[in-house]
C-alpha cells in the first residue's frame, strides 16, 4: 500500500514493506517544512500586515478550532458567454487536503485562478483565511501556487527566478537560502540552479514552480495538477510535502485526474462537472451518494460525473477495432 | 512534396506565430475572458494586426524609396556623371536600408517565432526534414511577406522611371533580392547565436555577464545601423557622391564591395554610353558572386531555419553550481533586476532597450556639425531624446507579459510595478542626457544648457513614463495578456506611446511659447510645467492599488 503512510488523515491503511522507504521520505519532507523561515518582511503599509499561521488557530481550553482558510460561495466565472463555473460553494478548513475533482473543462483550474487572484469572477464570493480576494496583495502573500500550466520567465535561471520571487514577497535572505538549500536538495534541483529554464525538462520546470510556491511557507497551497512530469521520488516528496503541511495546520487545494493519488491523500474532495459541484465530501460520504458500498474513488467519479454509462460499449468497440 | 502544399501548409505555421506574437500565450500570457466566439475574433484581429505592422513597414520602405532617395537624384539631373554616382548611391544605400530593417524586423520577430514552438508541432507529423525545414523557412518569410515584395517592386519600378532604364531597374531588382536573403541569414545567424549561446548557457558568472553584453551590443548594430542609414539617407549619398568624384580610385576597391557592387552595376548599364568598362567588369564579377553567395545562404537558411525551436536549443556545458544563495531585493529593485536580466536576453527587448543609446550617438554626430548650441537646439535634442525613451514602457510592460498567468498570482502592487519601470525609463534617459553632455564637452560646446533643460525635463519624462505605465498596468491587470512585441502590436504602442508624447512635448511648447512672449519666464514656466506634470502624475500612481 505505496499510498497508505504518507497522509496523516488515512491512519487506518496498513503499513508495508516500503514503509521505511517512505518514513525516509517523510522524515525529508518534515525537515524540509520544519525550517520555517522567518516571517517575511512586514509590508509597510500597515494596513497590509498578514497574519501568521497562530493567528488562525484559536484555541479554546487547549482544543483547536478548524478556521476556514478558504470560502467560496456562489462563485460564477464566464470567458465571454460560455460559462466556466456556476454557483459553486465550498469551504476548506485548516489542517484539510482539499481535492478537486473533475474531467477535463470541468472548471476545476477555473476555480483555482479565481482563488489565487489571477481570474475575476462574474460573481460570488471567495476569501483566504477571510480576506477577500479583491485585497489581492494580502489574499496572495498567503497563498502557494502551483499552476497547471508550468510557464515561469524562460529566460532566467532557477536562481534568478527564486531572487525575484523572494524579492516580491519580501522574504528573509537568511531564512529563504537555508530553505531554499533543502528545498534544491530534495528535488535534487540544485545542479541546474544556473541553467536558464528555458532548457530545463518538463519535470525540472515543474519542480522550479513547486519550489517558489513553497518558499515563502504559505498558509494555503493551492496546486493544480502538481504531480505531472514529476519523477517518481519528487512525487513522493511532494506528496509527503503536502501531508505535512496540512498537519502543521496548513491547507491544500489541490487537483488531479489521478484518483489513486485524490483518494489516499484528500481529506475530502469535491468533483466538480460542467462548473457545478455534483459531489462533496470524504470518500466515505461520495460513496453514501452514489448508494455503493465499496467502488474506488475512480468508479464514483465516474458515476458522478454521468461518464460511466456506455463506457464498457466504448472500449470494446475500441477493442475490437 | 509540391510548393504550393508547402506554401499552403506554412500559411498555418504563419497563422500561429502571428496569433502567438501578439497573445505570447506560449510564453505564458493567458487570453483575456473571452468566449469560444471571441477568440476566433480575436485570432482574426491578431492577422489583422500584424497586417497592418507589415503594411505600415511596406509603406516606410515604399516612401523611403520613392520619396527620400531618388529626388536626390533629381538635383544631378543634366551632369551626366553626378547623376551616375547619385544612381550609385542610391541603389546602394537603399540595400543597405533594406537590409538593416529586414533584420530589424527578423530580429523582434523571432522571439515569437521561436516561442510559437511550430517546428516542435511538425517534427513528429510524418514529413521529410527537408519539407519541415522549407514549411518553416515559408512562415518565416511570410511573416516578412509585403515588405519584401514592396522592397522589390516599388523600388526598381521608381529608379526605371526616373531613370529611364529598364536594365537598371532589373540590377537594381536583383540586388535587392539578394540584400533580402542576405538579411534573412544575417537574422538567423544571429538568433542562432543568441539562443544557442546566450540563452542557453545561462550561468551568473562575470565571464558570462559579459558575453550576453558583448552579444546584446552585436544584436542592436542591425538596428543602429538601419536608424543611421534612414536618418542620414540623404547626407550619406550627397558625402558619397563627392568622395567618388575626388577619388577615382577608391572605386575600383568599392565596386567589389557590397552593396556597392550592385550600385555600380545599375549606374554603369544605365548610363552604357559614358561607362567605364573596368567598373563595369569588377561590379558584374562582384555582383555575380555575391548572387552566388545569396544562393548559397538561402540554402542554408532553409536547412537551418528549424534549429531556431526551442527544443533545437543547445544544452551547452554547464556551470558546476557551488551554492544555491539568492539575494533578495525591495520588490522595486527586484523588478527591475528582473527586467534588465529578461531585456538583455530576448532580442525583441534587447534591441529597443538600446535605443535611447543610440539616439544619444545620433544626436551626438548632429551635434558635433552644430556650430553653437542654443535654446532651440536643446529643446529639440530633448524632444528627441524623451521620444525614443518613451517607446520603453510599453517594451518594459510586456516583460510583465510573458509570464503573466503565473506572475499575476504574485502579491505585486501596481504601484511597485509602476514605480520600478518609471525609474528604470528615467534613468535610460538621464544616462542619454550625461553621454550627451559628456559629447558636448570633449566637442568643447557648453552643455549648461542641455543638462538643466534636460534634467528638468526629466521630470516631465518620468510624468509621461508614469502616464503610459498606468494605462497598460491597468490593461496588463485587467486582460493579463502580453502587449506583444513592437513589430506585431505597432498599433497598440502607437495608442499607448501618444499620451506619453503628449504629456512629455508640454514643457517644450510652453518653453517655445514662453520665449517669444516673456523670455525672462523661460526656465521658471518649463520647471512649473515639468514638476506640474510630474507631481500630478506622482499622485495619479499613488492612488493606484
Amino acid at each position: 500500500m505505496y499510498f497508505g503512510v504518507f497522509s496523516s488523515q488515512n491512519t487506518d491503511k496498513t503499513p508495508t514493506a516500503s514503509y521505511k522507504y517512505t518514513q525516509e521520505f517523510r522524515s525529508e519532507a518534515e525537515k524540509v517544512l520544519n525550517t520555517r523561515p522567518a516571517p517575511a518582511k512586514p509590508w509597510p503599509q500597515k494596513r497590509i500586515k498578514a497574519a501568521s499561521h497562530e493567528d488562525h488557530q484559536s484555541r479554546v481550553g487547549g482544543l483547536r478550532l478548524e478556521t476556514a482558510a478558504v470560502r467560496v460561495e456562489g462563485l460564477a466565472v464566464n470567458y465571454g458567454s460560455f460559462v466556466a463555473v456556476e454557483n459553486l460553494s465550498f469551504t476548506v478548513k485548516e489542517g484539510e487536503i482539499y481535492g478537486l475533482l473533475g474531467p477535463n473543462g470541468a472548471g476545476k483550474t477555473t476555480t483555482l485562478k479565481v482563488i489565487v487572484g489571477i481570474l475575476e469572477p462574474r460573481a460570488g464570493k471567495v476569501e483566504v483565511y477571510g480576506t477577500s480576494v479583491s485585497n489581492e496583495v494580502l489574499a496572495k502573500s498567503q497563498i502557494g501556487y502551483v499552476p497547471e500550466e508550468v510557464v515561469l520567465l524562460d529566460s532566467l535561471t532557477p536562481r534568478e527566478f527564486f531572487e525575484f520571487v523572494a524579492s516580491i514577497r519580501r522574504l528573509d535572505k537568511e531564512s529563504v537560502n537555508s530553505k531554499l538549500e533543502r528545498f534544491a536538495s530534495a528535488f535534487e534541483l540544485k545542479q541546474y540552479f544556473d541553467t536558464p529554464i528555458a532548457a530545463l525538462s518538463m519535470g525540472n520546470k515543474q519542480k522550479v514552480a513547486i519550489i517558489t510556491g513553497l518558499l515563502h511557507d504559505p498558509k494555503l497551497l493551492i496546486l493544480d495538477e502538481p504531480l505531472i512530469g514529476l519523477d517518481a521520488r519528487s512525487s513522493k516528496i511532494l506528496k509527503e510535502l503536502i501531508a505535512f503541511h496540512a498537519k502543521k495546520g496548513g491547507a491544500v487545494i489541490f487537483s488531479t485526474h489521478i484518483m489513486e493519488v485524490a483518494e489516499k491523500l484528500c481529506t475530502r474532495v469535491a468533483i466538480i462537472n460542467k462548473g457545478k459541484i455534483v459531489g462533496q465530501g470524504t470518500v466515505e460520504d461520495l460513496r453514501r451518494l452514489v448508494k455503493s458500498a465499496e467502488g474506488s474513488l475512480e468508479d464514483i467519479f465516474l458515476k458522478v460525473t454521468e461518464q460511466e454509462a456506455g463506457m464498457q460499449d466504448i472500449i470494446k468497440a475500441l477493442e475490437e477495432e | 512534396m509540391r510548393f504550393s502544399e508547402l506554401w499552403r501548409l506554412s500559411g498555418t505555421a504563419y497563422k500561429e506565430v502571428s496569433f502567438q506574437s501578439i497573445f505570447s500565450l506560449r510564453a505564458g500570457s493567458s487570453l483575456p475572458r473571452s468566449g469560444r466566439r471571441d477568440i476566433k475574433q480575436l485570432v482574426a484581429n491578431a492577422r489583422m494586426n500584424t497586417l497592418i505592422s507589415k503594411l505600415i513597414t511596406a509603406g516606410f520602405i515604399g516612401f523611403f524609396a520613392a520619396v527620400i532617395f531618388l529626388p536626390v537624384t533629381t538635383s544631378y539631373t543634366g551632369s551626366t556623371g553626378q547623376e551616375g554616382t547619385a544612381l550609385l548611391a542610391d541603389v546602394s544605400a537603399f540595400l543597405a536600408v533594406v537590409l538593416f530593417l529586414i533584420v530589424f524586423m527578423g530580429l523582434q520577430v523571432s522571439t515569437s517565432f521561436v516561442s510559437s514552438k511550430i517546428v516542435d508541432v511538425l517534427s513528429p507529423l510524418p514529413l521529410s526534414k527537408q519539407d519541415i525545414s522549407r514549411i518553416v523557412f515559408l512562415s518565416f518569410i511570410r511573416i516578412f511577406d509585403i515588405p519584401l515584395i514592396a522592397a522589390a517592386v516599388i523600388f526598381p519600378t521608381v529608379y526605371s522611371l526616373i531613370s529611364g532604364s529598364v536594365l537598371g531597374g532589373i540590377i537594381s531588382l536583383g540586388g535587392i533580392i539578394t540584400a533580402e536573403i542576405f538579411a534573412l541569414a544575417l537574422t538567423t545567424v544571429l538568433a542562432r547565436f543568441f539562443y544557442l549561446r546566450v540563452t542557453s548557457a545561462g550561468g551568473r558568472s562575470k565571464w558570462q555577464t559579459l558575453l550576453r553584453l558583448v552579444f546584446m551590443l552585436v544584436w542592436i548594430l542591425p538596428t543602429f545601423a538601419a536608424y543611421l542609414v534612414i536618418n542620414f539617407a540623404a547626407n550619406i549619398v550627397q558625402s558619397f557622391a563627392g568622395l567618388m568624384q575626388g577619388f577615382s580610385s577608391f572605386s575600383q576597391i568599392l565596386a567589389l564591395i557590397y552593396p556597392f557592387s550592385y550600385g555600380f552595376l545599375a549606374s554603369s548599364l544605365t548610363f552604357l554610353g559614358q561607362t567605364e568598362y573596368t567598373l563595369l567588369s569588377l561590379s558584374a564579377a562582384a555582383s555575380i558572386a555575391y548572387a552566388i553567395l545569396a544562393y548559397y545562404c538561402l540554402k542554408w537558411v532553409t536547412r537551418t531555419i528549424r534549429n531556431m525551436g526551442v527544443s533545437a536549443m543547445g544544452r551547452g556545458p554547464r556551470e558546476i553550481v557551488k551554492d544555491t544563495l539568492i539575494k533578495p531585493q525591495v520588490p522595486w529593485l527586484g523588478i527591475i533586476r528582473k527586467d534588465l536580466r529578461v531585456a538583455s536576453r530576448a532580442p525583441s527587448y534587447a534591441s529597443l532597450f538600446f535605443l535611447p543609446i543610440i539616439q544619444t550617438a545620433i544626436l551626438a554626430i548632429i551635434f558635433s556639425s552644430s556650430n553653437g548650441l542654443g535654446l532651440t537646439t536643446t529643446l529639440g535634442f530633448l524632444t528627441g531624446m524623451s521620444l525614443i525613451t518613451l517607446l520603453l514602457p510599453p517594451t518594459l510592460s510586456s516583460i510583465e507579459g510573458l509570464a503573466s498567468a503565473y506572475m499575476r498570482h504574485l502579491p505585486m502592487r501596481k504601484i511597485t510595478l509602476i514605480s520600478a519601470k518609471t525609474l528604470l525609463s528615467t534613468l535610460t534617459y538621464a544616462l542619454s542626457l550625461i553621454v550627451l553632455s559628456i559629447i558636448a564637452l570633449v566637442l568643447g560646446k557648453n552643455p549648461t544648457l542641455i543638462l538643466t533643460y534636460g534634467a528638468i525635463h526629466g521630470f516631465s519624462v518620468a510624468a509621461a513614463v508614469m502616464l503610459e505605465l498606468t494605462i497598460l498596468t491597468r490593461k496588463f491587470w485587467k486582460e493579463g495578456f502580453a502587449v506583444g512585441n513592437l513589430y506585431s502590436r505597432l498599433s497598440t504602442y502607437v495608442l499607448i506611446v501618444i499620451p506619453g508624447y503628449f504629456l512629455a512635448s508640454i514643457p517644450i511648447v510652453s518653453a517655445i511659447a514662453t520665449l517669444s512672449i516673456a523670455p525672462s519666464f523661460l526656465l521658471p514656466v518649463f520647471l512649473a510645467a515639468a514638476l506640474t506634470e510630474f507631481t500630478l502624475m506622482t499622485a495619479v500612481v499613488m492612488l493606484q492599488k
